[in-house]
């Protein structure tokens, strides 16, 4: 029980620092949206705009999580934080399920702001009927994105490129997690198209496949992060 | 002494059966009927798929390895194999859009075989970005060792993607058996071999030039007080 209490003492540091400037919060947010006017611009507005939506969106997204997740040990190692952090009579792998806790809960928020202003600018049709299937393709996709990205963004804090290492390392590794995440929110927003049955059976490929993706990075996130952190 | 042997065995091993599997692919194999004199780029283009995954898997073993023992010996056979395993696995993407122009008519197709081997490269690629971007040996070892298990992911997607996905890419291997005539399939097993004894080999000669630059820094150290 006391594993959970650090874990959430962490979150809730992450969170009062982080509300305290905004900083990453705002910039994440206004990154997002000007993304969605850049690719509206590279693509054109109309059909050609509807089809490459929801791979629009999760790029967007992708983009915005880096951003944020090269923050995360950012101050930690600039102002001696981590040090502190791993002098803290606990296991060090509290401090890696905090710090995915929260990027997991700043991801959610930006997301949760960005898509309303997504469906107004790029969704015709409406898919409200599908929306709990889209908060679940949301949180599995953010769960798989905090697991590795907080791995690999301790990683690349440790490299003298720092904040240059970590698109490079992360994004071939988060693939799947785009994928499945960009075909299942496609179905959503198209649903009504296509019959139910199919629609089903597609969507329970597509969040198996982010169920067991983040399985699976969890638990090498939880069992690796020590390594990456100690000096 | 034994070093020596062991190192020359592979290095002659992989030349004669290099050379074997070529005559083998050009005169023993018979012409492939629809394809034509296309399919012998097949005989190379098998073994540089195969043998980037062992490669890739000597690496996750390694790395593994490294984080329970803490020897060098670990990281440094990841690191070589990776090197080796990244140049075949390039000689795959290459020997792939070869074949792929004459038979499906485009250099390159996005489907899901071609897209992961793609991606596994990407992923290499960057553990040697990793690499290059720390200097302590120690903490260098720690943080690709770290990634070396975290991009094995890539393997299995990429072998299984054929199997899971509908594709243009041929399956070859199937729980039916093999999808080859005999006298291809022994010049595909010969060659295979041979590629896996040419890796074998590349690797050591790597781990030793490593050990050699090395030793140099530390006379180096040693010299400069």
């Amino acid at each position: 029980m006391n594993y959970m209490r650090h874990i959430m003492a962490l979150v809730q540091k992450d969170i009062v620092a982080e509300l305290r400037t905004k900083e990453m919060l705002n910039s994440m947010v206004l990154f997002v949206l000007l993304t969605m006017v850049v690719f509206n611009f590279a693509f054109g507005s109309g059909s050609a705009m509807e089809a490459v939506s929801s791979g629009l969106l999760w790029v967007a997204f992708m983009f915005a999580a880096i951003l944020g997740l090269n923050r995360v040990f950012v101050h930690e190692k600039d102002e001696g934080c981590l040090d502190g952090l791993m002098l803290c009579p606990m296991d060090r792998s509290a401090i890696y399920f905090s710090k995915a806790i929260s990027n997991f809960v700043f991801l959610t928020l930006v997301e949760l702001i960005a898509f309303p202003v997504f469906t107004i600018f790029f969704v015709q049709k409406s898919f409200l009927s599908h929306l709990w299937f889209l908060i679940i393709i949301l949180l599995l996709s953010n769960v798989g994105i905090s697991a590795v990205g907080t791995l690999l963004s301790a990683v690349s804090i440790n490299t003298k490129a720092r904040d240059l290492m970590l698109p490079i390392l992360f994004l071939p590794v988060i693939v799947p997690i785009l994928v499945a995440a960009v075909k299942s929110t496609e179905l959503v927003l198209t649903a009504s198209a296509i019959d139910v049955q199919k629609f089903e059976t597609d969507m329970i490929v597509w969040l198996r496949t982010l169920a067991i993706y983040d399985i699976i990075f969890v638990l090498v996130g939880f069992l690796t992060f020590e390594y990456v952190v100690e000096e | 002494m034994r070093e020596g042997f062991v190192k020359r065995i592979l290095g002659i091993a992989s030349f004669v059966g290099i050379f074997a599997s070529l005559y083998m692919a050009f005169f023993y194999a018979p012409l492939d009927k629809n394809l034509g004199v296309v399919q012998k780029i097949f005989y190379i283009h098998f073994p540089v798929a195969i043998v980037p995954y062992i490669a890739f898997f000597v690496v996750f073993v390694t790395s593994i390895l490294y984080l329970k023992t803490r020897d060098g010996k670990w990281s440094k056979i990841a690191y070589a194999s990776v090197e080796v395993g990244l140049v075949i696995d390039t000689a795959l993407l290459v020997t792939g859009t070869i074949f792929d122009k004459p038979t499906w008519g485009v250099w390159w197709v996005w489907e899901p075989r071609l897209t992961t081997s793609l991606i596994m490269w990407l992923l290499y690629a960057g553990y040697l970005m990793l690499h290059f971007s720390v200097d302590e040996i120690e903490k260098r070892s720690r943080l690709t060792a770290v990634y070396g298990i975290v991009a094995f992911i890539s393997v299995p997607i990429s072998f299984m993607s054929i199997r899971w996905w509908r594709t243009a890419h041929p399956l070859l291997i199937t729980p039916k058996g093999i999808a080859l005539d005999t006298p291809m399939w022994v010049t595909t097993l010969v060659f295979l071999v041979s590629m896996t004894f040419l890796y074998a080999y590349l690797l050591r000669q790597r781990v030793n030039v490593i050990n050699l630059q090395e030793e140099i820094q530390d006379l180096k150290d040693e010299v400069e007080g």
